[in-house]
């Protein structure tokens, strides 16, 4: 029984899980950011990151390069996040977390809304960043695009790191977040610190807007509401606030995924996102600030 | 005199809400009483939420799926066991409440955005959980009253004779579900006034505190998740009786939302702005496509007014109301 | 055994209930200016790239009542939006007959949704007319269902189609199916497992999705491990995308059957972007429908006239490319037929009547050749599709018209 093993089938599972968790983990660094520089969870993440990818797919299509479209997309999306900041959230700066909750899954709305009346409803592509020719090594295929997006999001872990331990904006965007009361006092322009929060995070999502529409091979307006969702479990299960957290998670989860789908018959297709959500659930109960989250200390 | 003035201002209010209740589906359509009727469903979980997340502060993501719990247990009932529809709300009430109180024991470990994100994680996953169990459930096609069982559908023919009255069918739900919101509203009511209320708002205000002044935090904080998965449950019942049909399309996340919006929107820890909150949920997509049916104006008028909403009206509906009585109250507590 | 008893009981009970909703004198929906039909549509949400199978057939309607309608009444088309959530498909349809007073029900999209307005509209006699599903039980319980007929060719028969084919031309074949984890994906498995026959057991390994996951690598991983020659896509546009891709990332190269839900030209083209040309080249698929992005019909009078009346009435920011308004056109097209046949005061008896005995051979936006017939017993008006080969970038149809139930 043992000697039929497929050990092939078992690492190709494992090297595409960990492609679809580098994916994942791009919008989890999003989510990450903005908790740590603002304290809340934007469910309207996703939907900016598709907003974002829209906005590439028409710069592309009006002659620009790949790359052209690629950064000017980021700047425009940080522009976009200050602006929603600004607009829609600071007048609920000082509101309890459920009512800011609220207004982002009111904003799922909005930028859904915007995509669909900007943009038919239509499949279209981006072009790839990286190659998807296939690498065959000992009967196991990848391409560069698997190794790409995990490269970029762990190239992002190391900004965000250079950005909050070494850099005085990164401290005040996390002062900000986590004593507001007391930055205040310290000089920190605290609501702008939440708007460059968002601004980051924002362009965050466009990176993995961009990377996530080519990994996925097309897309249309519901590209990231599935994405999000394991997004968030992968954010989750490495701790909210900790980036290398957020891709280490999302990389656990797709690989966790594809071998409970692929091994476990009662699991199957149908089941693996239950399934890794009880999972997580369970870390949570050992471990309630994830993987790599400080516990934090509960104040009277 | 104060507070005789206080009493009979609060008669003069119930009374009113009573005589709108009872007169209402005579001044609008047969067929709109229905969507009142549907709005009713709303109300219920509403004021289950409410009880949860106002009063003990647990904030949930997850009750579209416990309305799911409560949606299916009455439609398996009808088509499976061939219950009468209406029989069955209790216990759709009772296996929401169940697991309900499931839910609340890792709740205990978690708190704030943690809890929202493990209850949404609850609302993701219920839809396949629908489709898994197929011999129960009905799998993607879900369970469907009048091809199964049609005569345990109330009101099959068009009318329906309670006590020798006979209604539309359409007034029939309507009555049924307002008249159980009404006194799921009355319960909820006198759950906030009396012991558990004072427990509740304790954990809400600071848990460390409410602990150490006596309060059994575990005890209180899962009673609240299961009380309030009663309420859930109920209204899922309701909303499979009303559509005679369930599908795993009809209890995705986005119903979950929908529950929180009218909660905050209604305003979390008070009660008479439920209602304008489950109306605001019932009506809000209609509204939304009057404006324009255009791809995507729709999604977008519909997510507007909801932050324009919450932005506006900080404490919701509830804090609106408190406000614009506030001076009447005040007029009259201040006569000699 | 049981439903039908429920189900013959259920009228029963029912025709009562109908005789006394006022089915005397005039038909609801009918006046001399108007008739006034309606249907739901998920015209908002994740569903809502369908939007246009409503919205195709309200332009066509539009452009009837701009050469003088039918018998001198203009067609009201109203679409309700049901956000693809059947509980909401049942509360509009209810709207539709007990607030808007419409004559028939026409187009509602999706399955599990006219499976649940089924039997309500069979009990008040509301016609059901021409589902927007590939159900096969829309056309083949009719004995039932006495008010409801479907549209298109079934997904059973689709699959019962690339099943004859394969065992006709491949008989060694090994397959691998990547089907959706719904009514539609099992129909067409099934239809794909009856077209085989004996031969069934040649499929090696079959993996659903679910329309809300992410992705389908790992799936198609699996079914190349299972060392298939032969896959086939039960999938919509985006899945079969990505079936193409991760085939070719994997460096799998199997002999490809995509379902006609995803192989239109501009998808097909996409995909050929996705993966490669030699990937894609040499699918096969079926097709009833003209493709506007397919250059067979440039010249076309048939999709000119699509184009003009998209150009003449449609929304902002629709795609005219979009294959599902040409089967908006075509469903608008057959209704307008069984309305002028239904006689110059139409009753929903007559419509019924009307919509059971078509044969429309000139249909523009279908297929040459292409005929919707139906009688009493055939409640399938559209049942013949060509199958056809992607060569070189574009659709090349083979062989000739299946005939398909």
């Amino acid at each position: 029984m043992l000697l039929a093993f497929d050990w092939s089938q078992l690492a190709q599972q494992t090297v595409i899980g960990l492609s679809s968790g580098g994916t994942w983990a791009l919008l989890a660094l999003a989510i990450v950011l903005i908790y740590r520089s603002t304290g809340v969870v934007n469910f309207a993440q996703g939907e900016l990151a598709m907003l974002s990818t829209f906005v590439a797919w028409s710069l592309v299509h009006h002659g620009l390069s790949y790359w052209g479209a690629f950064f000017l997309t980021i700047a425009l999306s940080f522009l976009g996040g200050v602006g929603i900041e600004r607009a829609v959230i600071r007048p609920v700066e000082r509101a309890p977390v459920l009512t800011i909750v609220i207004v982002t899954l009111g904003l799922v709305f909005v930028i859904d809304g915007i995509a669909r009346w900007g943009w038919s409803s239509e499949t279209r592509s981006l072009p790839n960043a990286f190659s998807t020719r296939p690498i065959d090594i000992a009967g196991v295929a990848f391409s560069i695009q698997d190794l790409g997006n995990i490269a970029v999001s762990l190239g992002v872990v190391v900004l965000l790191g250079l950005l909050f331990r070494y850099t005085k904006l990164g401290l005040a965007l996390r002062a900000a977040a986590v004593n507001p009361q007391e930055s205040r006092l310290l000089g920190v322009r605290v609501s702008w610190m939440l708007a460059l929060g968002w601004g980051l995070a924002a362009a965050m999502g466009a990176v993995s807007g961009m990377l996530t529409a080519p990994a996925l091979a097309s897309f249309d307006q519901n590209l990231m509401q599935p994405v999000l969702l394991y997004a968030l479990a992968g954010a989750v299960l490495g701790g909210l606030e900790s980036p290398i957290g957020a891709v280490v998670g999302s990389l656990l989860l797709g690989v966790f995924v594809n071998l409970v789908g692929t091994y476990v018959g009662w699991v199957g297709n149908d089941l693996r996102l239950p399934v890794a959500l009880v999972i997580i659930l369970g870390v949570l109960l050992v471990k309630p600030s994830g993987l790599f989250g400080r516990t934090a200390v509960r104040r009277v | 005199m104060r507070r005789a003035a206080g009493i009979v201002l609060w008669l003069a209010a119930v009374a009113a809400a009573l005589a709108v209740f009872l007169l209402l589906p005579h001044l609008v359509s047969d067929f709109h009483t229905r969507d009142l009727a549907s709005a009713g469903a709303f109300f219920i979980a509403i004021v289950g939420l409410n009880l949860l997340t106002g009063y003990t502060g647990q904030i949930s993501l997850g009750h579209g799926a416990l309305m799911a719990i409560g949606g299916y247990t009455t439609a398996a009932l009808v088509v499976h066991e061939h219950w009468r529809d209406v029989w069955t709300i209790p216990l759709a009430g009772l296996a929401a409440g169940i697991v309900g109180f499931v839910v609340g024991i890792p709740a205990l470990r978690l708190s704030g955005l943690y809890l929202a994100l493990a209850t949404f994680a609850f609302a993701v996953a219920m839809p396949s959980l629908l489709k898994k169990f197929s011999g129960l459930t009905g799998g993607t096609q879900g369970l469907r009253f009048l091809e199964s069982a049609p005569f345990q559908v109330t009101g099959l023919k068009g009318t329906v004779t309670v006590f020798g009255h006979t209604t539309t069918q359409n007034h029939f739900l309507y009555y049924l579900t307002w008249g159980i919101g009404l006194l799921g509203f009355a319960v909820a009511w006198l759950i906030v006034r009396g012991r558990f209320g004072r427990a509740f708002r304790a954990i809400r205000d600071s848990e460390a505190a409410a602990a150490s002044s006596g309060v059994n935090l575990a005890a209180y904080k899962t009673l609240a998740f299961a009380i309030s998965g009663v309420y859930a449950g109920v209204a899922g019942s309701l909303v499979a009786i009303q559509s005679e049909i369930v599908n795993p399309l009809s209890f995705t996340v986005l119903l979950s939302i929908l529950i929180v919006v009218g909660a905050v929107v209604g305003g979390l820890g008070s009660l008479p702005g439920l209602v304008l909150g489950a109306l605001f949920i019932q009506y809000l997509p209609s509204i939304a496509a009057h404006v324009s049916t255009r791809q995507g104006v729709p999604e977008f008028v519909y997510g507007a007014a909801i932050i324009v909403v919450i932005i506006l009206l900080p404490g919701g509906a509830g804090g609106l109301l408190r406000r614009l009585a506030a001076p009447l109250t005040s007029r009259l507590y201040t006569r000699p | 055994m049981r439903a039908v008893y429920w189900a013959g009981a259920l009228l029963c009970a029912l025709a009562l209930a109908a005789a006394a909703s006022g089915a005397g004198t005039s038909t609801p929906g009918v006046s001399p200016t108007e008739i006034v039909i309606g249907g739901t549509i998920p015209l908002t949400g994740v569903a809502s790239s369908f939007r246009s199978v409503g919205l195709g057939a309200s332009y066509y309607f539009k452009y009837v009542n701009a050469h003088g309608g039918v018998n001198h009444r203009k067609i009201r088309y109203i679409i309700k939006d049901d956000q693809y959530d059947p509980a909401l498909t049942m509360d509009k349809t209810r709207e539709l007959v007990e607030q808007d007073h419409v004559f028939a029900i026409f187009n509602s999209l999706g399955t599990e949704h006219n499976l649940a307005t089924r039997p309500y509209l069979n009990a008040v006699g509301v016609p059901q007319l021409f589902v927007g599903s590939g159900g096969r039980t829309f056309g083949a319980d009719y004995k039932q269902y006495k008010w409801t007929i479907g549209y298109q060719p079934n997904y059973l028969a689709e699959g019962t189609i690339y099943g004859r084919e394969v065992a006709k031309t491949t008989p060694k074949a090994s397959i691998a199916v990547l089907y959706q984890n719904d009514d539609y994906g099992n129909d067409l498995l099934a239809g794909l497992k009856h077209g085989l026959g004996k031969r069934a057991k040649q499929i090696v390994s079959k993996q659903s999705y679910n329309a809300d996951d992410p992705e389908v690598r790992s799936q198609i991983a699996r079914l190349k491990s299972s060392k298939a020659n032969t896959l086939m896509i039960f999938a919509t546009p985006q899945f079969a995308i990505q079936a193409y891709r991760f085939a070719y990332q994997l460096g799998w190269k199997p002999k490809v059957y995509v379902n006609v839900v995803a192989s239109a030209s501009n998808v097909m083209n996409l995909a050929v972007l996705a993966s490669s040309k030699k990937e894609v080249e040499g699918s096969i698929s079926i097709v009833f429908l003209k493709d506007p992005s397919d250059p067979r019909w440039a010249k076309d009078p048939g999709i000119k006239l699509y184009r003009a009346i998209m150009k003449r009435y449609k929304d902002k920011g629709t795609n005219v490319n979009d294959v599902y308004n040409v089967y908006g056109m075509s469903v608008a097209h057959t209704f307008v037929q069984a309305l002028k046949k239904a006689g110059k005061s139409p009753t929903r008896a007559s419509i019924m009547n009307a919509a059971t005995h078509l044969t429309i051979k000139n249909d523009p936006f279908l297929l040459p050749g292409v005929v919707v017939r139906t009688t009493p017993n055939d409640h399938f008006p559209l049942d013949q599709a060509r199958l056809e080969r992607w060569h070189n970038g574009h659709w090349a149809s083979f062989g000739g018209l299946f005939r398909v139930r």
